[in-house]
């Protein structure tokens, strides 16, 4: 081992980075889980079952006394949200199956009266009875491990091939001298014992550190404004300490023993004889690398398949985390330009703060006008959202819908035809009426409280370009021969009708940020004033609980600006209405940070992916010396110069270091064309922000590396003595 | 003409009480076209001797001069150039690239030199050592005697000053060994090639038309044979 120091340290470093890797994941997936926990004890309650019933202090201490149960609550609306139940808590989780129908028996409580938290017991690997969800943590984490363990086997078993190789002749004096093949995988594993232990507990307890480090950053980049968002603390069990290592060992012995195996397998002369050198089993030409550095990049070539299995590690690693890394990157660019096209710019004008006015309908939600009062408001539109049905007749279409060919193409419940037309959703905006006049006044019609603006538009549905939408006219004008009535229905029950004046058939939606006909193309969208809404309300109904507030503030407008409006907005309301707001630069913000914490977390497994391969590619260039000696002093006694010999090591690293570029790249291309296809975004939008620089830089970063080990091997070659390698009488 | 001459050379291994002198104030002449064999046991300095002239060591003191030039004054790049165009050095072991072809490997010295190889020289040669059918071979595809004639065969196709031969039959049985010797007597005569021969085996050594004997460093014979 002391000989033999650069291929000890591959095996050290791979053993480091599998115990890093895998230390991390399941200190993640514990986290992860505890963090599930606590969400459904803060959503649901922490009980683990609950029996129906109205039960005296007296039962309640009768349940407590039970060997496992730790609490027993009265919850007044516990059952169906109406009924009064126990809500009873183990202390031992196993047995709350058991013990539950027990105690409802003695109770007197039938046994459907009996609920079990089956969310929080199937974190406990529980599955409470009639639970049908597909509750996918664990058996996603089994999965997700085991392929961890997997790839990393064959990832790093070539470096303690690479440590062991290099001792086979070593190993041939032992097996000639009588050492039996167990003898000699004992010895080999023995070996990798003692060079990984170090590394094993360092990984191990990095990856502890790293896990929380990321648990941190998840409390970090997303923010706490996430509504429903519950700060993520960092917790950690022995027992997932012991899984941890036990993963590692596994790993790492089964890394350790597919070499030791073949190994112990030969025979004496075999190890002998093996000067380990690199040979070539089939002659294969160059010409790329031949053109380009001469001879030398032939050798190169040659020299580099002749190495082929033991830089496949570094082949697949490097080829691995710059697909991974450059995918990333594209769908994570994809995804801020279609945000951004979609969301922030599509409605940088029409809201700064949203507040959802929670259970209030428009018409009691009085502070619109204070709202608008406000320093740096420049507009408030309070409305709410209700659904009702609309009956379209065949006269009433218009032509363009016609030539799509009517509703033909619509599905389930989106048109429904009936005696007298087309039974579609008619989505209702009920706007306050100050901003429903002003809804009049933008699209050119005499502003009236007693009539709807119909949102006379259909998307092109054979044109599936959901980005660049083309909008036809839905229905016919009233000058065209159209209806200059509209007769809404209630949803669920059509035969309950309001008929209402139509204003106006429009294109032009009002300053909301709203979407419209989105999942529904044949939706007919009708704004309505809240005057008029109040009228008809009772005899169509279905309108949400909730109100809202979009508030637009003044030009040029900051954060904090925007935040101290938002408190205002609260104080307001503060007593009088429940609101949660959102803040427009906050939520763009948040998404950037997001994204920006995703990308951390994947560009960090990317890069520890890479790292991989870079240790495989140190070990093998350290350990050149050993390895490749007599096939330089072959170049040296040829009269090949230093400076060539240099060469040849650039052509090798550059095949090393560009080849999986080479490779990721046509399949990056592929994916990110075939994304830009599915989301019709231009290629020109998507090149204008492309991540060309993170991209070049991890290119660069890999590249710098495999030079320097490459520098350093040239290095060490360098000393190699001609002379001495051609008194070896083993020259072969 | 003489085109190898060494002045009082010397070569020492190590310091203080573990100095070995391999060579010990060698004085030597050869002139061009001579197949000259350097005879001696094993560690009487011979091998010693041919690294010096092949550039591949240097001495401790006196001078070497191939073919009008110094050897104790180049540098690591000089002296691999040197070898590459002014010496051929065939070994006991070969020492063909594993991974390039016969003719890769004859023409690896021009290639090196980018140098466009003679052909004519090329056929002549390959046909003389009976490679010619055996050019698109890999070294370990071919017997120990062909790799031998690809060795002999890549030493001369730079047309050196000074063919090497350290110990070439050393790994060879007795047919071949027989082949080898009779072609570097042919490349000898038929080329003009100088031959410097490094062996132990007197029967090889009485092929040449001088034999030089070495032993502890010290040159203890010079027998002209015709």
């Amino acid at each position: 081992m002391r000989e033999k120091r650069s291929f000890g340290l591959a095996v050290r470093v791979s053993a480091f980075i599998s115990a890093l890797l895998l230390s991390l994941l399941c200190g993640l997936f514990y986290n992860a889980w505890k963090y599930e926990a606590e969400r459904i004890e803060a959503e649901e309650g922490g009980w683990h079952s609950r029996i129906a019933g109205d039960f005296s202090e007296e039962d309640l201490e009768a349940i407590k006394n039970f060997a496992n149960v730790e609490d027993a609550v009265r919850n007044e609306k516990g059952y169906g949200g109406t009924e009064p139940a126990a809500d009873i808590y183990f202390s031992d989780k196993g047995a709350v199956l058991k013990d539950t129908p027990h105690i409802a028996e003695l109770l007197g409580v039938p046994q459907e009266r009996i609920v079990y938290n089956g969310a929080l017991l199937a974190m406990y690997l529980i599955r409470a009875p009639g639970d049908t969800a597909p509750r996918l943590l664990f058996p996603l984490f089994l999965l997700i491990t085991l392929a961890a363990s997997f790839s990393l086997i064959v990832i790093i078993h070539n470096s303690f091939a690479l440590s062991m190789n290099a001792r086979i002749h070593q190993l041939g004096i032992l097996s000639s001298v009588g050492a039996s093949p167990g003898q000699i995988r004992i010895y080999l594993l023995w070996e990798a014992a003692v060079l990984c232990a170090g590394p094993v507990i360092a990984g191990n307890l990095l990856g502890i550190a790293g896990s929380a480090v990321l648990v941190r950053l998840t409390n970090v980049f997303p923010g706490n404004s996430v509504p429903g968002r519950h700060q993520a603390v960092f917790g950690y069990h022995p027992l997932v300490l012991a899984l941890t290592f036990f993963a590692t060992f596994l790993t790492v012995w089964i890394s350790a023993r597919l070499p030791a195996r073949r190994l112990s397998r030969l025979t004496p002369l075999e190890a002998i004889k093996n000067v380990g050198e690199l040979q070539l089993k089939r002659k294969k030409a160059s010409p790329l690398l031949s053109r380009l550095f001469g001879v030398e990049g032939e050798l190169a070539g040659n020299a580099l398949r002749a190495q082929r299995k033991a830089l496949r590690t570094a082949a697949l690693s490097f080829l691995f985390s710059f697909l991974a890394f450059a995918l990333m990157q594209c769908v994570f660019t994809l995804s801020r330009i279609s945000t951004g096209e979609t969301y922030f710019e599509r409605y940088q004008d029409v809201w700064d703060i949203m507040a959802a006015v929670r259970e209030t309908g428009i018409e009691d939600f009085k502070e619109t006008a204070a709202v608008r009062e406000l320093e740096g408001v420049e507009n408030a539109i309070a409305y709410q959202k209700a659904v009702a049905k609309r009956i379209v007749a065949e006269a009433e279409m218009s032509e363009e819908l016609r030539s799509l060919g009517g509703f033909s193409q619509a599905s389930g419940d989106s048109a429904v035809q009936t005696d007298g037309g087309w039974l579609v959703n008619a989505p209702i905006a009920i706007l306050d009426d100050q901003s429903f006049s002003a809804y009049c006044e933008q699209i050119g019609v005499p502003p009236r409280l007693d009539g709807a603006v119909v949102l006379n538009r259909i998307r092109d549905v054979t044109d599936p370009d959901f980005r660049h939408p083309v909008f036809l006219p839905y229905l016919k004008a009233p000058d065209a021969g159209g209806n200059a009535v509209s007769v809404l229905r209630q949803y669920g029950n059509e035969t309950m009708t309001a008929e209402i004046p139509v204003l106006a058939y429009t294109q032009e939606v009002p300053p909301l940020r709203e979407e419209y006909a989105t999942l529904d193309h044949y939706e007919l969208v009708h704004f309505l004033p809240a005057s008029l809404w109040k009228e008809i309300k009772n005899r169509i109904g279905g309108a949400e609980e909730d109100s809202y507030l979009c508030v637009k503030a003044r030009e040029g407008v900051t954060s904090e600006e925007l935040t101290a409006l938002q408190g205002e907005i609260g104080r307001l309301c503060d007593g009088k209405y429940t609101l949660e707001q959102e803040n427009r630069i906050q939520e763009y913000e948040m998404n950037d940070r997001q994204i920006r914490g995703m990308m951390t977390v994947f560009g960090a497994f990317c890069a520890l992916l890479a790292v991989i391969g870079i240790g495989n590619v140190f070990s093998n260039t350290l350990g050149f010396v050993h390895q490749r000696r007599r096939e330089f002093a072959r170049y040296m006694s040829v009269g090949m110069t230093p400076g060539e010999m240099r060469k040849l090591f650039c052509a090798e690293a550059l095949v090393t270091a560009v080849r999986p570029v080479l490779l990721s790249l046509p399949v990056v291309i592929a994916a990110v064309w075939g994304m830009l296809r599915a989301s019709y975004m231009e290629a020109d939008v998507f090149l204008a922000e492309a991540p060309f620089l993170p991209i070049l830089w991890f290119m660069l970063a890999i590249a710098g590396s495999v030079a320097c080990a490459y520098f350093l091997a040239w290095r060490n070659v360098r000393t190699i003595s001609l002379a001495e390698v051609l008194r070896d009488d083993s020259m072969l | 003409m003489e085109i190898l001459k060494c002045e009082g050379l010397r070569k020492v291994y190590g310091s203080g009480r573990g100095q070995v002198t391999a060579l010990d104030g060698i004085d030597l002449s050869v002139s061009k076209g001579e197949f000259v064999a350097i005879l001696g046991a094993s560690g009487s300095g011979k091998s010693t001797l041919l690294h010096i002239l092949g550039t591949v060591e240097r001495p401790t003191g006196g001078r070497v001069i191939v073919s009008g030039t110094d050897l104790s004054k180049l540098d690591q790049t000089q002296a691999a150039l040197f070898r590459r165009r002014k010496v051929g050095l065939v070994y006991q072991f070969y020492n063909l690239i594993p991974t390039l072809t016969a003719e890769k490997n004859i023409l690896l010295p021009l290639t090196l030199d980018k140098k466009k190889p003679d052909r004519e020289l090329f056929d002549r040669i390959t046909g003389a050592l009976g490679i010619a059918d055996k050019l698109d071979a890999l070294p370990d595809q071919l017997s120990g005697g062909e790799q031998q004639r690809v060795a002999v065969a890549r030493a001369l196709i730079y047309r050196p000053a000074l063919l090497l031969a350290d110990e070439p039959t050393g790994n060879l049985d007795q047919k071949n060994s027989k082949e080898v010797v009779d072609m570097l007597k042919l490349s000898n005569r038929g080329l003009e090639q100088t031959i410097l021969l490094i062996t132990h085996d007197e029967k090889v050594a009485m092929e040449a038309e001088r034999v030089i004997t070495i032993e502890d460093g010290r040159i203890i014979g010079d027998e002209r044979r015709r």
